[in-house]
């Protein structure tokens, strides 16, 4: 049995995890980053498209060479790496957990940061009913048989959901031969980003189904076709749009939960609307000394954003060691008017930051947005944006002199009109 | 054998006009043989047909009902697969066996496993690509105590004898055994019987140990139930086992006591001599035998018309069953309560714990025509969710990890029929065994081993010996979720495979997916390894998986991972390959 005492210890090697184990060591704290997979990376591994880093490398990278550039730094880092290692227990101060080479871990540390991410939503929980044949499977599953095994799992491809795992897969599989018959969204807008709607299936002539969605499955054995069906303004099928297609594949995009098994485990509080842990400015979670970076708590847009939480909850994790946390009564943040979900949820008035990032989500679709940000009825920040939709995250800024605005009492409200 | 007596067969023929309209009735019955009804026609709808044929399966003087009514072009009458059994003829013979059980359920899984400690060569024949994918995986688990079945049935003797025999069938197969007990209770004037009739069938049948509870003391030990019932029926003997770990558990035994498994093997007609048993034809190829047990569930109506000696109708009915994720709290036993509504023709379901840890709610009870259908409605789901959710408000919809429909292999009598056939020598019937099935399965088993004793007397004109070296004893395979931390690390050093968990969700490690690959039943399936270790049965359903356990599964099995099924037959996972990576291959 593996024993060991250390400042930090991060649990997940994603993009989150590598961020705040990379920050964490910067400040000087001796820190473990637990991956459970071989590598390091996460889900970024099978992200072959571009996009990533535009904000932290002014670059346009893949996912790979996104995790690339953190793993190089890990390797010139003090951060210790422990792969093939699953974390099975957090307690009282200790990680435990398994992998081939220590037989059982028992770690010792002062915080630890959560950084498991998300995995997607699975069939059996959007209830589509009919047969249970082989041919169907969520869109980042699909995504690991082509992008690192190089395998194909159909010739033909319905779509489920837009969100941009799923539009970027509609891509990918047209591009390896498959015929993707059209991506279906039950609601009446896209899930996922506009830029991914025009890149991934306007330019390739994919069809998108708005207000649309499958409402049975066929095949024996496996997959042999879908009954496809446009819903009305409440969400019921209309009857004489029900349409046939014969396909092998249906490929999930209906959306993803945040992995928070270890968090309820240990008795972490989480929130309702996001079921993630609810955060204070440091990002830390209801439990002293545990903090949450990255999609365990709110699944962000851009991976720049994840990187960014990481750093926020490793210096928090910092701060918490070197005894440099606020003292006062935190003050929550609530989401107001048209605001779905928001991350943090709490703010301590002695906070001693130079800024405070709000990321939230709407849950409408406006152009030219307002989004204010008040206490007390008082108005601290007003926020204007050319469009707002509820697949985009929007991130609020407060500077020094905002935060000084802030009085030690009210509950802060975001809200839009 | 007795005749349908001149009332009844009146009875039935009044009941045929008042559900057809009596002007012209569009179906016929007729007494074929002594005390079997058969009836023939058209309906509309097949829920009449049932009605009609449970009508005459209710009678006394009827011994059994073949019901070939179509309704829309559906029925249940046997059509011979030509195509199969001249495929299967070509192939020739490919083995010879003293006795072929088909079907591999917890019926013939137990069977098999009775019958291997005699001195006798045993094929056991499924048609899919392993044993338990019928009404044996899509149940509840639960061991019945024997007091939802109405008395002096076949059913009600061999459920009471089950449960008593099921202790010592886990103990000696290992596998997991939760004696947990269960509650019927009531609520108000419509349902006030229910608790009632379980105390009175419970009585007759010689269940131990019921007794009523204060419904003040059921609350405290399921305080997640949200009514407080009026009365309390509480019976202990009540358990629940993993249907599908019986089974192959039954079925690892059998194996290693010398019984051969023909996997994803039809049985698709029987070739007689003189009134007897001569062998059995598979899409496969042919097997020389003298004796057939036919425990063929939804299907035992067909391979008992392929032995000339059909009198009964199997007729499916299906059931929902929904499983939440492990963290939702509900009960810690069963309970079979419903405020608003009841199901019809079942023990009712009810919310229970599974022994994994998950609440389990259902299942339903539906007829249907096409015996192969286990798809899941809305509905269904709904109708489950919305009843059970009067009592416990605690669940949510969004909590379901999974859905899953059994099918129930009921005859319109509602009763096992274990007996020799009269017509055909060699030819045992082991028919109708739906619910309590799973619980009667230990007492069918030893039922039937006598029946095989007798048989075996006449045709081989000598008694049934038994081997010296038979092992009764299957050792549980090695869980990590069993050993203490100390235990773990040691099996770690010893075999690093154990460290490294690959279904993140249910804790599975590759060692323990690796041992069930290699052991003696063989794994060939997706759904095969998921029901031995429980891989991607958790909240991911394999999202995260999947891919390495097709890896694991390529690497052990030495097959390619585009052969590799989900449940057989065609079911692959992966089409094939991408076009740089068939590049790859052709330069190599």
């Amino acid at each position: 049995m593996l024993k060991e005492k250390v400042d930090v210890t991060v649990i997940g090697g994603g993009p989150a995890g590598m961020a705040a184990a990379l920050e964490a060591d910067s400040l000087g704290k001796n820190t473990l980053l637990i991956e459970r997979n071989p590598s390091l990376g996460g889900i970024l591994q099978q992200c072959i498209h571009d996009g990533f880093g535009l904000q932290t490398f002014k670059e346009q990278l893949s996912g790979p060479q996104y995790a690339e550039r953190f793993i190089e730094k890990l390797a010139k880092s003090r951060v210790r790496v422990m792969t093939d290692t699953m974390v099975t227990d957090l307690k009282e101060g200790r990680v435990r957990g398994q992998n081939p080479k220590d037989g059982m871990v028992d770690i010792e540390s002062k915080t630890t940061i959560l950084a498991m991410g998300c995995r997607e939503r699975t069939r059996n929980q959007i209830f589509i009913p009919g047969t249970r044949p082989s041919g169907i499977m969520t869109a980042g599953k699909a995504q690991y048989f082509l992008n690192l095994e190089g395998y194909l799992p159909g010739k033909k491809a319905v779509i489920l959901g837009s969100g941009d795992i799923g539009l970027i897969m509609a891509r990918r599989m047209h591009l390896e031969g498959i015929d993707v018959e059209g991506v279906y969204e039950v609601m009446d807008h896209p899930g996922g980003l506009q830029r991914n709607i025009e890149q991934c299936l306007h330019d390739y002539n994919i069809p998108l189904h708005l207000s649309s969605t499958v409402t049975q499955v066929f095949g024996k054995n496996h997959l042999e076709g879908l009954e496809v069906c446009k819903l009305d303004k409440n969400g019921d099928p209309i009857e004489e749009s029900r349409r046939y297609i014969a396909c092998d594949l249906l490929v999930l995009s209906v959306g993803l939960i945040l992995e928070n098994e270890l968090s309820l485990k240990a008795g972490i509080e989480l929130s309702k609307a996001s079921k993630g842990p609810l955060l204070d400015e440091s990002f830390m979670t209801s439990l002293p000394g545990i903090f949450a970076a990255g999609n365990v708590s709110i699944v962000y847009d851009l991976v720049d954003y994840v990187s960014q939480s990481a750093e926020f909850a490793a210096r928090g994790a910092v701060n918490y060691i070197d005894g440099k946390r606020p003292v006062k009564k935190p003050l929550p943040i609530l989401p107001g008017d048209r605001v779905s979900l928001l991350i943090p949820n709490f703010y301590h008035p002695d906070y001693k930051g130079d800024s405070l990032s709000l990321y939230l989500r709407v849950t409408e679709e406006k152009f030219k947005a307002q989004l204010s940000l008040s206490q007390g009825g008082k108005l601290i920040k007003k926020i204007k944006q050319l469009v707002v939709r509820p697949a985009q995250m929007v991130v609020v800024r407060l500077g020094k002199e905002e935060l000084s605005k802030l009085n030690d009492k009210d509950p802060i409200v975001i809200s839009m009109e | 054998m007795n005749r349908v007596s001149a009332n009844d067969f009146r009875k039935i023929k009044k009941r045929i006009a008042s559900i057809t309209g009596s002007a012209k009735p569009t179906v016929d019955v007729e007494e074929r043989r002594p005390g079997v009804v058969t009836f023939t026609g058209k309906l509309d709808e097949w829920s009449k047909a049932d009605l009609l044929c449970h009508y005459a399966g209710k009678r006394k003087s009827v011994r059994g009902v073949v019901n070939l009514i179509e309704v829309n072009g559906k029925s249940l009458a046997y059509k011979a697969n030509d195509k199969l059994i001249s495929q299967g003829r070509e192939k020739g013979l490919i083995g010879k066996a003293d006795l072929v059980i088909v079907g591999g359920g917890v019926t013939g899984c137990g069977i098999a496993r009775e019958l291997s400690k005699y001195k006798l060569d045993i094929i056991l024949v499924e048609k899919e690509a392993d044993v338990a994918c019928g009404a044996s995986k899509a149940n509840n688990g639960m061991i019945h105590p024997g007091n939802a079945v109405i008395p002096h049935k076949l059913m009600a003797k061999l459920n009471v004898e089950g449960n008593a025999l099921y202790p010592k069938w886990a103990e000696e197969l290992g596998f997991k055994f939760d004696r947990v007990g269960s509650y019927v209770c009531s609520y108000d004037k419509n349902d006030w019987y229910i608790p009632r009739l379980a105390s009175i069938a419970g009585k007759i049948n010689k269940v131990s140990d019921m007794h009523y509870v204060d419904p003040d003391i059921f609350m405290k030990k399921e305080p997640m139930v949200y009514i407080k019932p009026r009365r309390c029926l509480y019976t202990p003997t009540t358990a629940f086992v993993d249907g599908y770990e019986v089974v192959v558990a039954l079925a690892e035994n059998a194996a290693s006591n010398g019984v051969k498994f023909m996997l994803e093997s039809q049985v698709v007609d029987i070739d007689m001599e003189d009134g007897k048993i001569a062998s059995v034809v598979t899409d496969k190829g042919i097997i020389q035998t003298k004796m057939v047990i036919n425990a063929a569930g939804v299907y035992a109506d067909e391979i008992a018309a392929m032995a000339d000696d059909q009198f009964y109708s199997i007729h499916p009915r299906k059931g929902t069953i929904l499983i939440f994720d492990k963290n939702a709290k509900g009960v810690d036993t069963c309970v079979n309560a419903y405020p608003k509504v009841r199901a019809k023709n079942s023990k009712g379901g009810g919310m229970q714990r599974t022994v994994h840890g998950n609440q389990l709610w259902g299942p339903t009870a539906e007829e249907i025509v096409d015996k192969e259908d286990t798809s899941v409605t809305k509905e269904e789901i709904e109708t489950v969710f919305n009843n059970m959710t009067l009592i416990n408000k605690n669940m949510k919809m969004s909590d379901i990890i999974t859905y899953f429909a059994g099918v129930r292999a009921a005859t319109y009598k509602e009763d096992f029929i274990i007996e020799a056939s009269e017509k055909s020598q060699g030819f045992i019937h082991v028919a109708g065994i739906q619910s309590p099935g799973l619980a009667s399965a230990p007492a069918i088993a030893k039922m039937v081993e006598g029946i095989v004793k007798e048989e075996y007397l006449s045709i081989f004109e000598k008694n049934l010996e038994e081997k010296e070296d038979w092992n009764p004893k299957r050792e549980r395979p090695l869980a990590m979720e069993d050993l203490t931390d100390e235990e773990k690390d040691k099996l770690i050093k010893k075999n690093p495979a154990y460290g490294r968990i690959i279904c993140r969700c249910e804790s599975i490690t590759e060692g323990e997916i690796v041992s069930a690959l290699h052991s003696p039943l063989p794994v060939l399936t997706i759904d095969g390894l998921k029901r031995r270790t429980r891989v991607t049965e958790g909240r991911c359903q394999g999202g995260f998986c999947e891919p390495k356990i097709l890896e694991i599964m390529s690497r052990e099995l030495g097959k390619d991972v585009t052969t590799i099924s989900k449940n057989g037959h065609d079911s692959f996972i992966i089409k094939g390959k991408i076009r740089s990576r068939e590049e790859d291959n052709l330069h190599a």
